[in-house]
């Protein structure tokens, strides 16, 4: 018998594993945010996206041999790092055949700053990723088969499902490293100079179509890696994208539109509600009360929880 | 060094600069004057490549301007100093600086032009890790210029450097522009609402009206003219 009050011991379980789901929404969200901030574009295809990623890092698992090489405890977390570059090639061909014609340098003075052509080719990207999917992937679902799924660490009284705090140490891991990247590398500062004001940045001769370039690729990348991530512990689809780009809307949303640090504890957030509201409410509802939490912050709080209200002009 | 000959802009059918033709020397202080709506901001614009040119021809250095891509006009040595600072407000005052440093140049003389920068604003020097959003218009405007310092540019172009500044703060950045001018030979193109004090401090002048030159002419001629006097000097 546990010396501690179930409802206690039920607590600290959900909590935990808000927190380990809760990491690996947030890397998605940081991807989701990035574009965003420094593109201004909507993205509907990223929940695609991170789908490809879970898809790369299954192929590179049991096909590349990264599976047999690494073995079933290490070869998924190389496999869901491999995921990054083999869909940053994808992100960056596309936004060079397609997204570059509607959006940037491209988009000024054209109708809305070429929102309307935007959401419609993202839409379009999306129908063609899915479907796509299904006819080479299969509609079958897949996961990434490894013992770390059904295997926990017990720290009385809470389990932790190795899983999921590999997933969730890794997605920590890679944010941390996004945040350098964009904070101390003059690549990321760039980056931020284009997402602040794209025509100072060109005034400074920062490419800004390059730049838009970089952070698309990067975005997605670091969606995919999160894909790579879930794969361990969720079962997937083509279809997959759709249940996880509310996730990364509302988180990026919650964090503050354009804040791309605030769409990290935006997506932290997501998973929390998302596992605390299992606590009051039934399992299918969990989406429900992120919707709920979403409209109160719209209302209450719309400039985000950690996006600035003001700014100086 | 710079050349601008019969250049014509135009947004969605209206005119905005009609055959404007201007030169800026090695080391020359050159303002163009003109009341709101003249189009100098377009002019400078479109010397950066941020709106489209209809036609006209301009050249540095004799080689086409136009030919080469906006982001790579920097690199050049132009460093445009835009209308209301535009300053990167979610980055420090050192990250402002490092972007203005993204030229070769800029990079090549880092720790030289940071130095002078801090010598021209000491006031940045106190604020470098402040975000730039946060600071006042005298600053942000300070910072602004000291970000196009940073290129180590070889024309300096200011637009409406005194807008939305107190007179006492729009003064001192006169003074500073006249210094870095005559300190260091640098060339200044200066776009300006306040008519005296541009004139006051340029080599040669330009007047523009409705986005045509109607005047042009030496800091002598210009200060000396009639209809300069009454339109613009108040005198």
């Amino acid at each position: 018998m546990s010396p501690y009050p179930l409802w206690l011991e039920n607590l600290l379980q959900t909590l935990a594993t808000g927190i380990m789901v809760g990491g690996t929404y947030a890397l998605m969200c940081v991807g989701l945010g990035l574009i965003f901030g420094v593109m201004r574009v909507i993205n509907f295809a990223q929940g695609d996206f991170l789908m490809l990623g879970m898809y790369a890092a299954f192929y590179a698992f049991t096909y590349l041999g990264v599976g047999a090489v690494f073995g079933v405890y290490f070869g998924p977390i190389v496999a869901a790092f491999l995921a990054g570059p083999i869909v940053f090639v994808i992100a960056w061909f596309l936004h060079w055949l397609l997204l570059a014609r509607v959006s940037g340098t491209a988009a000024q003075g054209a109708e809305a700053e070429g929102h309307y052509a935007q959401l419609i080719l993202t839409l379009g990207i999306a129908l063609v990723l899915q479907n796509g999917g299904l006819l080479i992937f299969g509609s079958w679902p897949q996961s990434i088969r490894t013992p770390l799924s059904n295997e926990a660490w017990f720290i009385e009284p809470v389990f932790f499902n190795k899983s999921r705090m590999v997933a969730f140490c890794v997605a920590l891991g890679v944010a941390l490293v996004l945040y350098l990247f964009m904070n101390r590398s003059g690549y990321g500062k760039a980056l931020r100079a284009a997402a602040d004001n794209p025509d100072a940045a060109i005034y400074m001769g920062i490419d800004v179509n390059r730049a838009h370039r970089l952070a698309f690729a990067i975005g997605i990348a670091v969606t995919a890696i999160a894909g790579g991530l879930v794969a361990m512990y969720y079962p997937f689809q083509p279809y997959v994208g759709l249940e996880f780009v509310i996730i990364m809307y509302t988180g990026v949303v919650l964090g503050g539109l354009g804040s791309i640090m605030g769409a990290f504890w935006g997506g932290m957030t997501v998973g929390l509600v998302q596992q605390l509201s299992t606590l009051v409410l039934p399992i299918q509802l969990q989406n429900t009360a992120i919707f709920v939490v979403f409209l109160l912050i719209v209302l209450f709080r719309p400039q985000g929880l950690f996006g600035r209200s003001v700014e100086r002009m | 060094m710079l050349k601008i000959e019969k250049l014509q802009v135009s947004y969605g059918g209206l005119r905005a600069l009609s055959e404007v033709s201007l030169e800026v020397g090695q080391g020359e202080f050159v303002a163009v004057v003109g009341p709101n709506g003249a189009g100098k901001t377009t002019l400078f614009k479109s010397i950066s490549g941020t709106v489209p040119v209809e036609s006209g021809r301009i050249t540095l250095d004799g080689a086409d301007l136009l030919a080469v891509p906006p982001a790579r006009r920097a690199h050049l040595g132009l460093a445009h100093v835009p209308e209301g600072r535009q300053v990167f407000s979610s980055m420090t005052v050192l990250e402002n600086l490092e972007m203005g440093a993204h030229t070769a140049a800029g990079k090549a003389n880092w720790e030289e032009n940071i130095a002078q920068i801090y010598q021209l604003f000491p006031r940045l020097k106190d604020r470098t890790r402040q975000l730039a959003g946060t600071l006042s218009g005298g600053e942000q405007q300070m910072l602004a210029i000291g970000r196009g310092l940073a290129s180590a540019p070889r024309i300096l172009m200011l637009d409406e450097p005194s807008l939305g500044l107190a007179p006492a703060v729009a003064d001192d950045i006169f003074e500073v522009v006249q210094h870095i001018h005559q300190e260091r030979g640098l060339a200044i193109l200066l776009v300006e609402q306040r008519v005296a004090e541009a004139l006051e401090s340029c080599d040669r002048g330009y007047v523009l009206e409705s986005g045509r030159t109607v005047l042009t002419g030496t800091h002598e001629t210009l200060v000396s003219d009639r209809r300069v006097q009454q339109s613009y000097l108040g005198m």
